[in-house]
């Protein structure tokens, strides 16, 4: 078991070092710079200048990467060249915003997607076994952004019933109950929206694995021997059927990630995402070098998660 | 049609070897009514799209017209127009035309990339599997989406062709993955260990051997991969990191939506582009669902 | 599955989309009046077309219809909190400090809590009604400044000539990271010397006493008085002992900022919203309002959130959602001339790193004036202003825009749209079709495609760009975009040149400035200007633009003189043309009294106030 989270890990490190590269090399590559977008006759051309050489734009790549890597080993990110202050600190913000919202989409998810998923399953081709399939259905054809725009019109603007951008009401204390609920309030409809969508395939999966285990030979002999049918289902099916969810989740970042991306830019959710969208905008490559690489490294971590766990309630994977 | 010209291709090479693989795909299309109608309601489209647009010249449709902005459906625009008095319809054509074709184009480069890799991966073993998978893993975690939008920042003039092929960069390792573990199987099976030992090459015992015995698993993948490759082409281009405005696609169209102005009061240029894309992606979804039932022999119909 | 799944399926979608659609023209019921609604039930095509008709006809506005002043209606109460939307799509950074901010929404929230020493009227002249007042000597290079007793920093503290004095030091110190170091600065003398280190102080300028601060200036111009000066002094008792490198990241400028306007910050959340209270100990008197909370909200949202009342006002308005809302039952909308205009560029030549000017090239593809005045005859910005801005932008004439009503010649009409005159122009200057595909060649017989460059992300930044190059095919030019779209941002002003590396494929360009409040036009037309994109200079214009800033110009008649000239001297010599002039709207709650937009209104922030705590919801 350790070897194997072992060498998984050893394998994790060069890819997170190879990421690193490609994406500083392409951040460089973006057209423009953090300042290009001072374009102001009031501010004097002359000082820019001055202080793209004073920040290092103008070196050469790998000069700026090493300076960059230096720092990073001492958990230096380096500067924001447009908020000004430490990338570890901004990111620090942000990031917080967007694990609750990812948290909040991922207990969204799995709340409608298991009762969804048993009772599809279980009562197949029932009328509501056609319905949760239509949904799905629908689910998986429909764009993120589109769900959620409509989400944002009916639910925010037209009934007005959740707040339609920022992660907190302004002057509220931190730490105080209304904070909390003010906080609470703006997730709710983002987590839901992307929810909405995520749900999809895990009720595909519970549906399909739960039909199959139905018709598997040691629930047969359950029934047989005359096991009552909650019995058997409590007992038997859903345990079966549920843990390769549990171990799915991990694989779930990479898919929130993107959504994080839809979500926070149509919701005005200041989290990971828009920052991302932000920088890539405003050319602070230290930003986007760093914001694509912890997503990156969330994802491995999150893949490495889900084959331990898998090769725990498997052991036949950790052979591979 | 390029993917008919591919079913066409595979099945011409299929016939020879297991007759049975693409009738089963074809029983389980007609027996599914959904799935029947749907891959009528695809064909027509195709052609509608593909047969309209030769008609249509792109440039006329783009063609600004101060005097005719935001005009709602009348006669003489069906659709409508945008904010700068161009037709709506012609735009949804068009749109739809140039979606598909990176659907489509996406899917083929992508599905070539994956299926080439996964099979030498798969059929040799060892250690070119063992570089091949790292590779594999390497891609499978990056944050696809956003080195997509920051690859988009820098190539500056794209077309069609380079957008899609920034996109097939990212988008061949499930399918390689896949292919990988068919044919890892495959080649422990009797004919590939005959044909060996008969002394057939490599090469040909991979494309005219295995291949053709995994041409339908390769089609469900790239059925729903189509599906997926649209939407992300669309999701892209609301973002704003797609086409240009005179580049009209599916995305650009959904994307005037994000002003709230178009959104509420100018329904004409939004809707009809997000309700062809829900049908398109119901459609592929449906045809490739069904397709893979028949592929998986305990959930066939017949 | 089976058909009723698909029929479900499809069902569903429908009424999905319904209730979409449903939500919509509920809203637009609500939220549009007349004849104007452009056709939310689709039912009768033939009604739609006329309603479109009557859309796209009729509903034009004009600028001067707007006051830029809120007309109060009701009784004020005492207190109430004023919520201002921060209109940005992306988040403010947080700079919080006048010395060291550069973004438009960092301004936006430091306004409300701190302000300059001086204030200025509405040809942007300053006066002595601000916190401090101002004295120059006869020969106009010796500034003596004297701020109120006062004016004391949040903190109880007051604001002395130290403080403005250290901003100084801090912004020509070596390692000052913020944009604000320029020319501004090394006019003061001694500045130059201090910033390279060779100076331990500023020679020009001396704190007399507490109050009092002498600068003197190198060059006397008429500029000085038109915000040239640096009027924004940093605390020194709290910035004093940190390094100059760290004070932007610092908390005194992130999450504590301070200042000595009528509101001040009691709590930031990042990026999204700034929480303010009053300062009774204002200078000016205590504010009516008890605090004012600033929120950043996206533009998507802008007229949801002022119908709702979830903002009484924003710091901008597109004016293109205008016609659409218009009749806003909650708000009254304020109107200005904005301070720039668009405009279209001809590249003339490069720009010479080394010495740090323009270079014209006589060789260029555009270096005939006839062929740039062709191309100004050829577009009509009259059409464009009313179709695509319903008027609220519109045609514009000289370089100098009419928010300088000061120095915007009035009586000079500029180059009208006159497509028989630009054909005329092209034939005589010998640019004429000689192969038949009807596109003209150039003089030499040679093929003329003339690359353009225009920018993206403008609300109809594609269809403008397309409409110029339609205009310019009906007179015979074949112009084309550059690379065939739009260039991003970034990319566009990398090409265009504002590192001084223009790129030769672009031959034109469109672009707009924002003019300063100073409207000395050196800093974009100056030889030595590097945002002198066009890199048109000549001998005359280096002495009209020179005679604008001179000691003589200290005359207001001289310099409007000067200027008339060069307005006109531009349009002889078209290196650039002026597209549309532009407005701003902004609207307010119906409950905010006091409420100003723009420049010497005599108004101030902590006149305004409310007549009910909760902003008026629309009907």
């Amino acid at each position: 078991m350790w070897k194997f989270i072992v060498r998984r890990l050893f394998v994790t490190f060069p890819q997170i070092v190879i990421l690193s590269v490609i994406i500083f090399i392409l951040a460089q590559m973006m057209p423009g710079d953090a300042l290009t977008g001072l374009i102001d006759p009031n501010i004097d051309p002359a000082a820019i200048e001055e202080q793209r050489e004073r920040l290092g734009l103008n070196n050469p790549w790998y000069v700026q990467y090493s300076d960059w890597v230096k720092g990073v080993v001492q958990g230096d990110l380096g500067q924001s060249f447009r908020y000004k202050m430490p990338v570890s600190d901004l990111i620090e913000q942000r990031m917080i915003n967007t694990f609750w919202l990812s948290l909040l989409t991922l207990i969204f998810t799995y709340a409608m997607a298991i009762p969804l998923g048993i009772i599809s399953g279980r009562w197949n081709d029932t009328w509501l076994d056609r319905a949760i399939t239509g949904y799905t259905y629908i689910g998986f054809a429909a764009p993120l952004f589109i769900t959620a725009l409509l989400m944002v019109w009916v639910f925010g603007f037209h009934f007005g019933w959740f707040p339609t951008g920022g992660s907190v009401a302004p002057g509220l204390t931190p730490g105080t109950f209304e904070y909390f609920i003010s906080k609470l309030q703006h997730l709710l409809l983002p987590a839901f929206s992307m929810a909405v969508i995520t749900t999809v395939s895990t009720v595909q999966y519970l549906r399909s694995e739960i039909i199959d285990t139905k018709q598997k030979d040691f629930i047969v002999t359950a029934r047989a021997k005359g096991a009552p049918e909650s019995r058997v289902y409590n007992r038997h099916i859903f345990r079966n059927s549920l843990l390769p969810i549990a171990a799915f989740f991990g694989y779930e970042i990479s898919g929130l990630i993107g959504g994080s991306i839809f979500i926070e830019s149509i919701f005005s959710f200041p989290g990971m995402g828009q920052l991302f969208l932000d920088s890539v905008l405003l050319r602070d490559y230290s930003v986007v070098t760093s914001v694509v690489l912890i997503f990156g490294i969330a994802a491995i971590l999150g893949a490495l998660l889900s084959d331990i766990i898998l090769s725990i309630v498997d052991p036949r994977i950790r052979i591979k | 049609m390029e993917m008919n010209k591919v079913n066409a291709d595979v099945q011409a090479s299929d016939q020879v070897r297991s007759p049975s693989g693409f009738s089963i795909l074809w029983r389980e299309i007609v027996r599914d009514k959904v799935a029947l109608i749907s891959l009528i309601l695809l064909i027509l489209t195709c052609m509608f799209v593909y047969g309209i647009s030769l008609f249509l010249d792109q440039g006329e449709i783009v063609k600004v017209d101060l005097f005719a902005i935001h005009e709602p459906p009348n006669d003489q625009f069906i659709l409508g127009t945008d904010y700068g008095g161009r037709d709506v319809f012609g735009q949804l054509i068009i749109g739809t035309r140039n979606s598909l074709s990176i659907g489509i184009l996406v899917t083929l480069i992508s599905g070539t990339v994956g299926i080439l890799l996964g099979l030498i991966s798969g059929y040799f073993g060892g250690h070119i599997d063992n570089a091949a998978m790292r590779l594999v893993d390497f891609f499978m975690v990056l944050p696809t989406l956003m080195i997509v939008i920051v690859f988009v920042t820098i190539v500056s003039d794209y077309s069609i062709w380079s957008f899609s092929l920034i996109m097939s960069a990212f988008l061949w390792m499930g399918i390689a993955r896949l292919i990988r573990s068919k044919a890892l199987q495959e080649r422990e099976l009797d004919y590939v260990q005959a044909s060996k030992t008969l002394g057939s090459s490599n090469f040909k015992i991979m494309f005219a051997q295995v291949l053709p015995n995994l041409s339908s698993i390769i089609i469900v993948t790239m059925t729903l991969n189509l599906a997926a490759n649209i939407g992300i082409e669309s999701g892209l281009s609301f973002l704003g990191f797609g086409f240009p405005e005179s580049t009209p696609s599916l995305g650009t169209l959904i994307s005037y939506a994000r002003n709230p102005q178009t959104l509420e009061f100018r329904w004409w240029i939004w809707l009809p582009a997000a309700i062809l894309i829900l049908i398109l992606m119901l459609a592929i979804n449906n045809v490739g669902q069904a397709l893979k039932r028949a592929t998986d022999a305990r959930q066939r119909r017949g | 599955m089976g058909k009723t799944k698909l029929m479900k399926a499809l069902l569903a979608l429908m009424l999905v989309l319904l209730v979409a659609l449903a939500a919509c023209s509920g809203d637009s019921d609500d939220g549009q009046s007349e004849g104007t609604d452009s056709g939310s039930d689709s039912g009768d095509s033939a009604e739609a077309d006329d309603e479109g008709e009557s859309d796209s006809e009729s509903e034009l506005y004009s600028i001067d219809d707007f006051n830029q002043i809120k007309t109060n209606e009701g009784e004020a109460i005492d207190g109430g909190t004023l919520t201002f939307g921060l209109v940005s799509d992306t988040a403010f950074e947080g700079t919080l400090n006048w010395n060291f901010y550069s973004g438009d929404p960092d301004a936006q929230i430091l306004d409300w809590f701190d302000e300059a020493l001086l204030t200025w009227d509405e040809n942007y002249v300053y006066t002595n009604d601000g916190a401090a007042t101002y004295e120059i000597s006869e020969d106009g290079h010796v500034f003596t400044f004297t701020i109120g007793d006062n004016v004391n920093w949040h903190d109880g503290e007051p604001v002395t000539a130290e403080d403005w004095l250290f901003a100084h030091e801090v912004i020509g110190h070596p390692d000052y990271d913020g944009p604000r170091y320029g020319s501004d600065f090394t006019n003061i003398e001694g500045m130059e010397e201090y910033h390279a280190g060779e100076a331990d102080t500023i020679s020009g300028i001396k704190v007399i006493d507490d109050k009092t601060l002498e600068i003197t200036y190198i060059q006397a111009t008429p500029s000085l008085v038109t915000g040239s000066i640096w009027t924004y002094p940093l605390a020194k008792h709290i910035f004093g002992d940190m390094e100059v490198a760290e004070m932007s990241a610092s908390p005194e400028v992130r999450e504590n900022p301070i200042g000595f306007g009528p509101f001040k910050v009691e709590s930031i959340v990042p990026g999204e919203s700034v929480t303010m209270v009053k300062n009774e100990d204002y200078w000016r008197g205590e504010p009516n309002l008890d605090g004012v909370t600033v929120k950043v909200i996206n533009p998507n949202v802008v007229v949801q959130e002022l119908e709702s009342g979830g903002v009484d006002t924003v710091s901008a308005f597109q004016v293109d959602q205008y016609p659409d809302n218009a009749d806003m039952s909650n708000v009254e909308y304020l109107g200005r001339i904005d301070r720039s205009y668009s405009y279209i560029g001809f590249k003339l030549g490069t720009w010479d790193k080394e010495n740090g000017e323009v270079v014209t090239d006589p060789e260029a593809k555009m270096a005939d004036v006839n062929l740039r005045k062709a191309m100004w005859h050829a577009v009509d910005n009259t059409t464009v202003g009313e179709r695509f801005y319903n008027g609220l932008r519109w045609n514009a004439t000289t370089l100098i825009p009419p928010s300088h009503p000061e120095f915007h010649d009035d009586s000079n009409a500029g180059v009208s749209y006159d497509p028989e005159a630009a054909k005329q122009l092209l034939d005589e200057a010998g640019y004429v079709d000689v192969d038949g595909d009807n596109f003209r060649e150039n003089p030499d017989g040679e093929e003329l495609v003339i690359n353009f460059a225009s920018m993206s992300g403008g609300e109809v930044a594609e269809p403008l760009a397309q409409y110029y190059i339609q205009a310019w095919e009906q007179v015979g030019l074949n112009v084309q975009l550059l690379d065939g779209r739009l260039q991003e941002f970034n990319s566009f002003y990398d090409r265009v040149g504002q590192n001084g590396d223009d790129d030769p494929a672009v031959d034109i360009y469109s672009a707009a400035w924002g003019v300063g409040i100073d409207v000395d036009p050196r800093g974009l037309y100056g030889r030595d200007a590097i945002f002198n994109f066009s890199r048109y200079s000549s001998d005359k214009n280096d002495e009209l633009l020179a005679a604008g800033v001179s000691e003589d110009a200290f005359e207001l008649e001289n310099r409007q003189k000067v200027y008339n000239e060069w307005q006109q001297f531009m349009i002889d010599e078209v290196p650039v043309f002026p597209t549309l002039y532009r407005s701003e709207l902004v609207p307010v709650n119906n409950r905010v009294h006091n409420y100003y937009i723009g420049d010497g209104t005599n108004m101030y922030r902590y006149d305004i106030a409310v007549t009910q705590e909760e902003p008026i919801v629309a009907e």
